[in-house]
């Protein structure tokens, strides 16, 4: 395993990224069973408004969900399935702060619909090869598959956009991807990894609020599930909500009192984990870190920041080696920390 | 730099799981792949090297396909780069405009790098591909860009939009096409080339790439290739009646021309289309992508059902555009990079380039139409230097069928051919264009062995314009036969030539407006007394598609009276 990544750092560092995650996509063809989820939607549209979206079945009895735009706005939605068939969609409920629509199909009482379950969404890791589904440019009408485009999640961010001169309004937490996967009638398609694991909802054709470049991105459906679920249930979601786990935390002083590794404040929300100082004789003396030193892997996790670094470390127990990569000279350096007891002392 | 590696190793977390060993060899086939294919992609310029597309050689004597939209921008000489670092002289030699694909020829070499066609109806989405072009003409090596990506949809169509552009049956891609790669192609995995990019979706993000572009799938180019050797403006083809999707997936018919050869063959208004082309249809969109990839004059089968159960018959493609010379297309269309004031001035063609282009009304370059209809016509008049000259025929035919007992005798003259066939006899007057007297079985036999006569002259066939139109899967015997139009008038006989032989397999001819072909096949061409003639003349039945055979038993020929 320690040869295995050490050699692909090197065949990554000499290559533009690209071809690296082509063989985690080659093995697969898009799984199939993911067309018959997305739907394509029709309504009335105007200008740069277009008249086409597209949706995602989330309930057998033909729950969709989309996202909050003119087309459920003003009504008169058709949804076509995957397999041709076309309904009449209404309204359930919409979640501004989400930029989420509910919308039921109008049925016969025994029809059935392939559907995704939003218990199964998965929080793929920054990097993660990912497909897009949608009815993107109305290429495809009536039963013809629906296009699908690969991309990689790029980042997990909140958004600062811009829809025309107005501010967007999503709160959520966003994954932008490093594909056009937001174009015309994209928006409320579904976004995968490659095993066809539902991972988000394709947002809106927007701009960044500064830089004016487009942005693609979706929406996490594990963040939706509950704004989903309660619109299925009627209700509205109260705007408290989004309810974050608070995860384990080292502290700064643990950090430097146990394992005797300083990193530098963090004087920004996204401080790199940069190594301020060693203290000498303790645990990370031993292993080898420097002044200098940049965390970029804690074990097989990438470290964005300081707290990401404090983070990671806190799920070692004692007596464990944690692999960690440093960026030093322009170079990797993987060094091995024996993760030391708790100190009685410190608090 | 630090800000570099983290965005280094964000790629990394998904790469953990790939062994390294696949990774390596498979980025090293994606290299060897492309440092194979890359030889045959062109770099497409105007004559004075200005501007362009891309384009890809499909043998090694020079031939390359390309846009119409990026040759249209040109006059009939281009200038061509190879990833050799070469700037090869090229002559436009066909034209699809509605399917936007243009042959060109490079000169210079009898060993061009060429690429090998797959077959693109087996491409599925998900499936990895690469395009390879020169996008935003970035290549002054000419060494094609790479883009790669996955096939989002096939089966694609799309619209015209305001112009004459069609694209049926096409390919999407995600892989980065812009301005520059049109004409390139696209390649599966394996380098095998599938398609020929040429259209994106552009909206609001203005003319790059979106995620969604179009390749013309080749299997749609191939049917259209050796019409395009031929130095044709190619039509694509309709059919004379409308359909229209119904909520359980049938393509249903809406109205039939009642002079159409559908309606003839018992094709009505809400009839359901099965198949064409051998392709299952489930909407009036699968139907206008299997029309849309052959080219005007193919013969389909057609499978429908109605009340009264299947049927199945073949029905010929008629012409969409008949274009007569290269159409203009609109402003916003235009290949990037022919500025109407380009200060460079194209150099004067060599005298060896301009031999390759012959201008003439209703052809794109009839120097390639000359040269393949004379590779049609030369063998055919060798093989008749020893036939009598300006003769009259007799032939006497007997039906292979022993059942039918037919026993009887054509009479051929300049201007008139006489059948008697038992105790009945009719005599047709060629000179006239009506049908007088014909067999009412097979209406139009008459006619088509006057044109017969006409074919065999030891001189040279007696029509007003003889062309090499390519090449088509000849209905019933399913044969890719290379197509010779005789033009008499306004009437043209479709002659079917096999490779191995020099004289005609088959005749299609319409005798008359909305009426049906007759349709003849001639087996095992004989030398008899003085005459060339097939020891068995086949009639293929319009309805049935059977192929009923005259055997012939005596021939002759004798000097005809000068009137």
């Amino acid at each position: 395993m320690k040869i295995c990544r050490r050699r692909m750092l090197q065949l990554t560092g000499s290559l533009p990224f690209w071809p690296a995650v082509v063989p985690a996509l080659a093995s697969q063809t898009p799984p199939k069973d993911t067309q018959t989820v997305v739907v394509k939607l029709f309504g009335a549209g105007l200008g740069s408004l277009d008249s086409y979206g597209t949706g995602v079945l989330v309930s057998a009895e033909g729950h969709v969900l989309t996202v909050a735009s003119h087309l459920v706005s003003t009504g008169f939605l058709t949804a076509v399935t995957a397999d041709g068939r076309r309904f009449t969609a209404e309204t359930v409920a919409t979640e501004p702060s989400m930029d989420a629509a509910l919308l039921k199909l109008k049925t016969e009482p025994a029809d059935q619909f392939p559907c995704i379950d939003l218990k199964t969404a998965v929080e793929p890791a920054v990097g993660t090869p990912v497909l897009a589904w949608s009815n993107m440019f109305r290429v495809a009408a009536g039963n013809e598959p629906v296009s699908v485009v690969h991309g990689v999640i790029a980042a997990s961010v909140s958004l600062d956009a811009v829809q025309g001169k107005w501010k967007f309004p999503l709160k959520s937490h966003v994954w932008l991807i490093d594909a056009i996967t937001n174009n015309s009638g994209a928006a409320g398609g579904l976004l995968t990894d490659s095993d066809g694991q539902p991972v988000g909802l394709i947002g809106r054709e927007i701009r960044h609020a500064t830089s004016g470049t487009w942005v693609n991105y979706a929406v996490p459906l594990k963040t939706l599930q509950p704004a989903v679920e309660a619109m299925l249930k009627g209700q509205r979601l109260t705007p408290a909500a989004p309810t974050t786990v608070a995860e384990p935390l080292l502290s700064a002083r643990d950090l430097t009192g146990r394992f005797g590794l300083t990193l530098i404040p963090a004087v920004l929300e996204r401080t790199p984990a940069w190594i301020d100082s060693v203290v000498p004789g303790t645990a990370a003396a031993q292993a080898g870190f420097r002044r200098g030193d940049l965390i970029v892997l804690v074990g097989d996790a990438v470290i964005t920041s300081e707290s990401d670094a404090r983070r990671r470390l806190a799920e070692y127990r004692a007596g464990q080696k944690a692999a960690i990569t440093v960026s030093r000279d322009e170079q990797l350096l993987e060094l091995s920390l024996l993760v030391p007891a708790a100190t009685t002392t410190g608090r | 730099m630090y800000q570099s590696s983290i965005v280094l190793l964000m790629y990394l977390s998904a790469l953990s799981l790939v062994a390294a060993e696949d990774l390596k060899q498979s980025e090293q086939q994606r290299i060897e792949v492309i440092r194979r294919i890359s030889p045959a992609v062109v770099c497409v310029m105007d004559a004075a090297g200005a501007g362009g597309g891309s384009g890809v050689l499909i043998s090694a004597d020079g031939y390359a396909i390309s846009n119409f939209h990026v040759t249209s921008g040109s006059a009939s000489f281009l200038k061509c780069g190879l990833n050799d670092g070469r700037v090869y002289d090229a002559v436009l030699v066909g034209i699809d405009p509605t399917g936007d694909v243009s042959l060109i020829r490079l000169l210079g070499r009898s060993d061009f790098p060429f690429a090998t066609a797959g077959n693109s109806d087996n491409v599925r989405a998900g499936d990895q591909c690469l395009a390879l072009g020169n996008p935003f003409l970035l290549a002054s090596d000419f060494s094609p860009t790479v883009t790669w990506g996955i096939v989002s949809g096939t089966r694609r169509y799309q619209y015209p939009s305001g112009t004459f552009l069609e694209y049926t049956d096409c390919i999407q891609i995600d892989a980065s096409i812009n301005p520059g790669n049109s004409g390139g192609p696209l390649f599966d995995i394996q380098g095998r080339w599938i398609g020929i990019n040429g259209r994106a979706s552009f909206e609001k993000r203005g003319r790059v790439n979106s995620g969604a572009a179009y390749a013309i799938s080749v299997n749609q180019v191939l049917h259209f290739v050796d019409h395009l050797k031929c130095g044709l403006i190619v039509d694509h083809g309709r059919l004379d009646f409308t359909v229209e999707s119904d909520e359980q997936f049938n393509v249903v018919v809406q109205q039939v021309s009642e002079l159409s050869e559908a309606y003839r063959r018992g094709l009505r208004s809400g009839a359901v289309l099965e198949s064409f082309a051998g392709r299952r249809l489930t909407s009036a969109n699968d139907f206008q992508n299997v029309v849309g990839i052959y080219p005007e004059g193919t013969r389909l089968p057609l499978v429908w059902r109605d009340r009264t159960g299947q049927h199945t018959a073949t029905v010929r493609l008629g012409p969409l555009h008949a274009f007569q010379k290269t159409p203009e297309l609109p402003q916003e269309r235009r290949p990037e990079g022919h500025p109407e004031n380009d200060s460079q001035q194209p150099e004067q063609p060599s005298p060896e380039l301009l031999k390759l282009f012959t201008a003439r009304e209703g052809f794109c370059n009839y120097y390639f139409n000359d040269a393949a209809t004379q590779q049609l016509l030369t063998p055919m008049l060798q093989r008749l230097a020893d036939v009598t000259p300006d003769m009259a025929w007799k032939i006497t035919v007997s039906s292979a069928d022993e059942a039918t007992a037919l026993q009887g005798e054509i009479a051929v003259t300049r201007n008139t051919v006489g059948l008697r066939l038992n105790d009945q006899s009719w005599l047709q007057n060629t000179e006239t264009p009506k049908l007088q007297d014909e067999p009412p079985t097979f209406p139009g036999f008459l006619l088509a062995v006057n044109h017969l006569h006409r074919l065999l002259r030891k001189d040279k066939p007696a029509f007003d314009e003889l062309t090499a139109a390519g090449r088509t899967v000849h209905q019933p015997s399913g044969r890719a036969l290379r197509i010779l139009l005789a033009r008499t008038g306004a009437r043209s006989t479709r002659w079917y030539f096999s490779d191995d032989q020099p004289l005609p397999v088959a005749l299609d001819l319409e005798p008359e407006a909305a009426t049906d072909e007759i349709r003849l096949i001639f087996d095992d061409w004989k030398m008899w007394s003085g005459l060339l003639f097939p020891e068995r003349l086949g009639i293929v039945d319009p309805t049935t598609e059977q192929v009923s055979w005259l055997r012939i038993t005596a021939a002759s020929a004798q000097q005809e009276q000068n009137k």
